[in-house]
């Protein structure tokens, strides 16, 4: 009698929950499920699913060989290493000193915030003209006395570095939100104490705000590593992953092997590469934490 | 504890279902899809006596052209009982998978156009392309006659015409000919690369914003040109590949020479802008060749906007001259092909009619395709009223004469492809080469020599 009891508060509750959980494994769970199995096949998707062969592991060994899939794996890590400690680091700088020293805080956040929730291919498009030989960058570089600016998107070695300058604008709005409301609701003592024992603005940010804002430094680490590694929005709009393979990225090149070589099995394998790189880093740092962040 | 291993169970015998029953189902999918298209026919024979209605899917904006010929065929059709609607898709690659998609799911598309080989191999291998052949021999047309000679043919498939090739393509070096009267040059007939950077070079003048090019490569769009357009008048159809497709062709001097003259001219000459120019500004044959910045540009696929005086304006008169070539040769390859590539979803219920409309598109009913400066590959159509077709509404910016030589009369040897082994690939390794070329990273013989080696290696 009990165990039927428990069966029927089972199916009730799983009937609540069935409208999001049938979405979840249509939409999620099976692609998911279908996309490990196809990272094991040869397959080009208009050929029909008779055209799907099994080559087992050959994809996640044959792309060690692939030059197009290294380069991206690696401009996929110089990406986020840029990226993601300078947004952090930034925001971080600027929330505070927002927070602190400027006058008239809302419209100064709202204006950070505002690439955040624009639309990516808009923002990569006013990127492109600034980047262009007659646009503002350039032409500043130029007044300061360079005589031969670099190209910018044209150039091999400065196309990367532009991307990512532009990345960098476009994220640091979030951090500082979150940063923001971290500090607003951090503890007022230890600042007091520290005033009354001397100690200089400076000495204040790295001796108390930094630790105390760590938990938050952590999970802002966390989240944009995860989305700097799919970049994907700028790098199609402004380069296409050129000049040569210089900005090509890891899911650029999924785009590429899935959608103009045809290659399923492929593109899906390089995927599960990106997720399993994407995982050893996320566990890494929360191993990590254990050294820097502080929970008090 | 229990109803909770009872939960876990029911969940994943629920996913071993689900994944079992998706590939299942899709396998039946693919294996019934050629008899329940021919089911289809049978039904469509007898139904073609009502009411038919067919759909049609090109890039073609409908102004320019098919809404005149949908138009047209409604009304003569009227009395047969089929009518046909057109829908535009965008020609770029989310486009074309939408056309796949849309192709693979079911039968909303009767009638549709491919414009590469390649996506009609991938098509009718696909089983989204009607074999034409019984409809062909039924009404006793021969395309090789027809269409283009022997052209024409290396359109099939396995020896199966998936697609009627009802556009005949000729291109040419897009000039501006008052630049050309102005600097005393007369329009050229013929010449060798050589020739062409000279020209170039006299008619580049100015400085920074005001600079006006002699020549414009828009390798941001296309970045093949010394290949496609040059050398393929030496080598043919297969330029990128040595005979057999076993290996590349790139180190040939024909395509290092013609690379090399485009990069000077860009680089050493700066008589074109250079690649880099073209891809941070995004330059496009209309912002260049069309506002006066330069006085030739690399082909006519933009007729179009040439004749398009609302939304480019400019007064001046555009000519046509053959693609310089880069060494002269007896019997030389002429740059064309066949193009817009019409086929009929197999899946369609009503391919009887989709077959009569594309019988009359292709041999009458394509003419006002020619005002947006289509050339109908039939050979019956009149080539004066082709011609009056592609310049009406722009007598006074198209030199009729020209335009007439160099894109509308048919040649005798066509440069034909026959090869597309790992085609993608190496276009992108070519590609990539190609821009360090002209980013002047490496010079023409290690850049080429490199694309060589790496495609080679794809190629294994």
């Amino acid at each position: 009698m009990k165990i039927s009891r428990q069966l029927k508060t089972d199916i009730v509750g799983y009937t609540f929950i069935a409208p999001n959980l049938i979405g979840f494994l249509i939409f999620t769970l099976f692609p998911v499920a279908f996309s490990v199995v196809i990272s094991f096949t040869d397959w080009d998707y208009t050929q029909g699913f008779n055209s799907m062969t099994f080559n087992w592991g050959k994809n996640f060994v044959e792309m060690w060989k692939d030059e197009w899939f290294v380069a991206s794996l690696i401009n996929t890590f110089y990406y986020s290493f840029a990226v993601v400690p300078a947004t952090v680091f930034i925001a971080l700088v600027l929330a505070v000193v927002i927070d602190k020293y400027v006058i008239g805080k809302t419209p100064v956040r709202l204006a950070m915030f505002m690439p955040y929730i624009s639309n990516i291919v808009a923002l990569s498009i006013v990127w492109v003209m600034m980047y262009s030989p007659y646009g503002p960058i350039t032409q500043f570089v130029q007044s300061l006395g360079v005589e031969n600016p670099p190209k910018w998107l044209g150039d091999f070695n400065w196309a990367m570095p532009a991307i990512i300058v532009m990345s960098i604008w476009a994220g640091v709005g979030y951090c500082i939100m979150i940063y923001t409301s971290a500090i607003q609701s951090l503890p007022t003592e230890q600042y007091e104490a520290a005033e009354i024992d001397g100690a200089s603005e400076v000495q204040k940010f790295f001796k108390i705000t930094i630790p105390m804002l760590s938990p938050t430094t952590f999970f802002l680490v966390i989240t944009t590593f995860i989305a700097s590694f799919q970049v994907f929005g700028q790098i199609m709009i402004m380069t296409r992953g050129g000049p040569g393979t210089s900005t090509s990225v890891l899911v650029h090149y999924v785009y590429t092997t899935a959608f103009s070589f045809y290659r399923m099995g492929y593109a899906a394998a390089i995927s599960w590469i990106l997720f399993i790189v994407l995982f050893i880093i996320t566990i890494i740092q929360w191993q990590g934490q254990k050294k820097w962040v502080s929970y008090t | 504890m229990k109803a909770k291993r009872l939960g876990l169970m029911v969940l994943s015998a629920l996913l071993t279902v689900m994944v079992f029953a998706g590939c299942s189902k899709s396998n039946s999918m693919g294996t019934t899809a050629p008899s329940e298209a021919s089911q289809d026919t049978n039904t469509g024979k007898s139904d073609s006596k009502q009411s038919v209605k067919l759909k049609m899917w090109g890039a073609v904006p409908p102004e320019a052209g098919p809404q005149a010929v949908m138009d047209n065929f409604n009304k003569a059709f009227a009395d047969q009982g089929i009518s046909i609607e057109y829908e535009r898709y965008v020609n770029d690659d989310q486009g074309n998978m939408k056309l796949e998609t849309n192709l693979l799911a079911g039968n909303d598309i009767d009638i549709y156009v491919s414009y590469t080989l390649d996506g009609l191999k991938k098509r009718a291998s696909g089983q989204m392309a009607l074999d034409l052949t019984p409809y062909l021999e039924q009404d006793k047309i021969d395309l090789a006659d027809s269409f283009g000679g022997a052209m024409a043919t290396s359109y099939n498939i396995d020896g199966k015409s998936y697609a009627i090739p009802t556009k005949f393509d000729q291109f040419g070096i897009v000039l501006n000919k008052d630049m050309f009267d102005a600097a005393g040059i007369p329009i050229p007939t013929e010449w060798t690369m050589d020739e062409f950077r000279e020209i170039a070079k006299k008619l580049t003048h100015g400085e920074g914003q005001e600079k006006v090019y002699g020549m414009f490569f828009n390798t941001q769009q296309d970045i093949f040109s010394s290949l496609n357009y040059f050398s393929v008048q030496v080598l043919g159809g297969d330029v990128f590949y040595k005979p057999g497709g076993k290996e590349t062709n790139f180190t040939d001097p024909t395509i290092v020479k013609s690379t090399r003259t485009v990069a000077d001219m860009m680089n050493v000459d700066k008589s074109a802008p250079t690649h880099v120019d073209s891809v941070t500004q995004k330059l496009t044959q209309e912002g260049m060749f069309l506002s006066g910045k330069s006085a030739m540009t690399i082909g006519p696929w933009m007729i179009r906007s040439i004749k398009d005086k609302v939304n480019f304006p400019h007064t001046f008169v555009t000519a046509f001259a053959p693609y310089p070539t880069p060494e002269k040769k007896a019997n030389m390859f002429t740059q064309g092909g066949l193009g817009d590539l019409v086929s009929i979803n197999p899946k369609s219920k009503n391919t009887d009619a989709a077959w009569t409309f594309l019988k009359w598109y292709a041999t009458e009913g394509m003419l006002p395709l020619s005002q947006g400066g289509r050339v109908p590959a039939y050979k019956q159509f009149d080539k004066d009223s082709i011609l009056q077709a592609f310049i009406s509404g722009a007598e006074d910016i198209l030199d009729a004469q020209t335009t007439k030589v160099v894109l509308i009369e048919p040649k005798t040897n066509y440069a034909v492809p026959s090869i597309s082994n790992k085609l993608p690939e190496i276009r992108k390794v070519l590609g990539e080469e190609l821009e360090k070329i002209y980013l002047a990273n490496k010079t023409t013989e290690t850049g080429l020599a490199d694309a060589k080696k790496r495609a080679d290696e794809l190629l294994k």
